[in-house]
């Protein structure tokens, strides 16, 4: 086993604590948000995008899991796609941050919601542009949705190399842990069986995020699945790993300050 | 009554022998398949051009998505299936993949209707079009024969909008007239009169093309355009007649009727109003669909006794 840095020291451990400062703020000011989920897939989006692997001028990346849109949001204002004061214009009327991820908002490619529907949305658009890779952000609670499945062998089918599906996968969903609610154990052991290349990955280890990015991006005619173990909600501790914090409306003046004050030493 | 007199040709095939000719000029015209290719008869499309015929598989939903995917890409994608699976499976997939994100999917439902016959309730789906023109951005479309199939369809493969065309599975009349042609938004006088206007789209139409009908002053309005629906057209009609039939092998529910009653109370024309379809129930087995065109009072029949009742009516 190759020892990697202390995941501490990475340069982008900043960006991580910014940007988990900017989705606790969108979420507080709407009263609104799904918070729990965008915790625990920010650092991948922010190694998806920052770790020079890809490059989504060309490159597509599909958010199947609408539902944490803040986390893209904060990333893609970052980005400069538009401006940082916006994201506190989120899930207000007339707003181009939708609560669930919208064509309006600058850098996003499909508008979700639905779960499930992402991945195959993804093969399709890998299907029509061989030339660049197409990453799919989903979830484990998502893969409750039979229709995964039917995307999953699909790519193989096609041997959709440039197709990578990372799943963010904290144990949690909005009506308990994934283990309570549908098992889907050895999710690996699934994808493999049915003909992709898998990594396990901790989600929150930009070392190991960008070396998984890496491998999948090598990969010819396997589609590639990035197993990304989180924690819902990370960052604050009383949010880690509780589901009543999947998504809140308006945090109590004390929530919120607590939270804040644990971010700012994240 | 019958229509013996008249040629009946296949609009699956029509479908499958113009698509064919689009995807000859157009490299980027692609078919997700549903599992159901030579339902479709696209075993020729499918031969011919390997890298754009998709097939999914029986999995509606991952198909839509696919599609739409594809679509994003700028190819035309024509999704292919049986009614009754595409778009009744993955309704909520081409609400939220297709339309919401506004991708250039046609979707294609083969053997729609109670003229499904032998296949039975599950097959004969009679709700698509209630389902399709209940979603923003999506057209809906049913040609009247196979000759309107082929008008039909160059003209929506060209159209930047995601779309549904209805299609029956049995080989029917030709009552489409050669000289005209076909445009979104539009529906054609098939036949003009001034006593009763009647409204419908799909083969059904070619029931009132019998002799038994010549006595009757109709104005034969054909509806293949369903969304957008001709509004100008029908109120004129209406206007002029003063009375309104729609027949169509569908539910009443969310049907045409529904969209042609609520048009007519809302121009403030008053009209004398009968609608004809299949009432809130499921069809049934036969293994001919004049018996279950009969059973569920969409028989020549039927007509007759609602265009009497017209023109009693006070």
């Amino acid at each position: 086993m190759i020892l990697l840095p202390s995941k501490k020291s990475h340069p982008l451990q900043p960006l991580a604590r910014s940007l988990r400062l900017d989705i606790l703020e969108m979420i507080n000011h709407a009263g609104f948000g799904h918070i729990g989920g965008s915790f625990s897939s920010i650092d991948i989006l922010i190694s998806l995008y920052n770790s020079g692997v890809f490059n989504f001028d060309k490159d597509h990346f599909i958010l199947s899991a609408g539902h944490i849109c803040p986390a893209l949001y904060a990333v893609l204002a970052y980005e400069g796609k538009f401006p940082r004061e916006e994201l506190l214009t989120y899930a207000q009327f007339a707003s181009r941050l939708q609560g669930h991820s919208n064509l309006d908002t600058p850098g996003v490619e499909y508008a979700s919601g639905s779960l499930g529907q992402g991945l195959s949305f993804a093969c399709g658009l890998a299907l029509g542009d061989k030339t660049h890779h197409t990453l799919c952000l989903t979830t484990d609670g998502e893969h409750n949705e039979g229709q995964i499945w039917e995307a999953v062998a699909f790519a193989n089918k096609y041997h959709q190399g440039n197709l990578i599906n990372i799943v963010d996968c904290n144990g949690y969903q909005l009506g308990g842990s994934t283990k309570e609610m549908m098992p889907l154990d050895e999710l690996a052991s699934k994808y493999l069986h049915f003909g992709w290349t898998v990594t396990t990955v901790d989600g929150h280890n930009f070392y190991a995020l960008e070396k998984a990015l890496r491998t999948a991006k090598s990969s010819t005619i396997y589609p590639s699945c990035i197993i990304a173990k989180t924690t819902l909600g990370k960052g604050v501790s009383f949010m880690e790993n509780n589901f009543e914090y999947h998504d809140v409306k308006k945090l109590p003046e004390d929530i919120y300050l607590a939270a804040k004050n644990e971010l700012q030493k994240y | 009554m019958n229509s013996k007199n008249i040629d009946n040709k296949s609009i699956r095939q029509a479908f499958a022998d113009t698509l064919f000719e689009l995807a000859v000029k157009n490299p980027q015209l692609y078919v997700v398949d549903i599992g159901l290719r030579p339902s479709l008869y696209l075993d020729k499309f499918a031969a011919r051009f390997k890298s754009r015929f998709i097939e999914a598989g029986i999995a509606e939903s991952d198909a839509a998505a696919i599609a739409a995917g594809l679509a994003a890409g700028g190819k035309t994608v024509f999704l292919t299936s049986f009614a009754c699976f595409s778009p009744s499976l993955n309704w909520g997939v081409i609400r939220q993949s297709i339309c919401y994100n506004q991708k250039n999917v046609k979707i294609i439902g083969s053997h729609a209707g109670l003229m499904s016959g032998d296949l039975g309730a599950t097959h004969q789906m009679l709700e698509d079009v209630a389902l399709m023109r209940s979603l923003p951005n999506m057209e809906v479309f049913a040609p009247l024969d196979a000759v309107e199939m082929t008008r039909i369809l160059p003209v929506i493969a060209h159209s930047p909008h995601p779309a549904y065309i209805r299609l029956p599975r049995v080989s029917t009349p030709i009552v489409y007239p050669q000289k005209l042609s076909f445009t979104i938004g539009k529906s054609q006088i098939l036949k003009p009169g001034k006593d009763i206007s009647v409204l419908g789209y799909g083969p059904i139409l070619s029931e009132l093309f019998v002799d038994d009908f010549k006595k009757y002053s109709l104005e034969i309005i054909n509806c293949s355009s369903l969304k957008p629906l001709d509004s100008e057209t029908i109120l004129k009609s209406v206007k002029k007649t003063g009375r309104c039939l729609v027949i169509e092998d569908h539910q009443k529910n969310g049907g045409l009727g529904d969209a042609v009653a609520s048009l007519i109370l809302s121009s403030g024309l008053k009209c004398k109003f009968i609608h004809l379809g299949v009432n809130d129930s499921f069809g049934q087995s036969a293994l001919n669909y004049f018996d279950l065109y009969h059973y569920y009072g969409l028989s020549p029949l039927a007509i007759l006794q609602a265009l009497k009742s017209l023109l009693n009516k006070k």
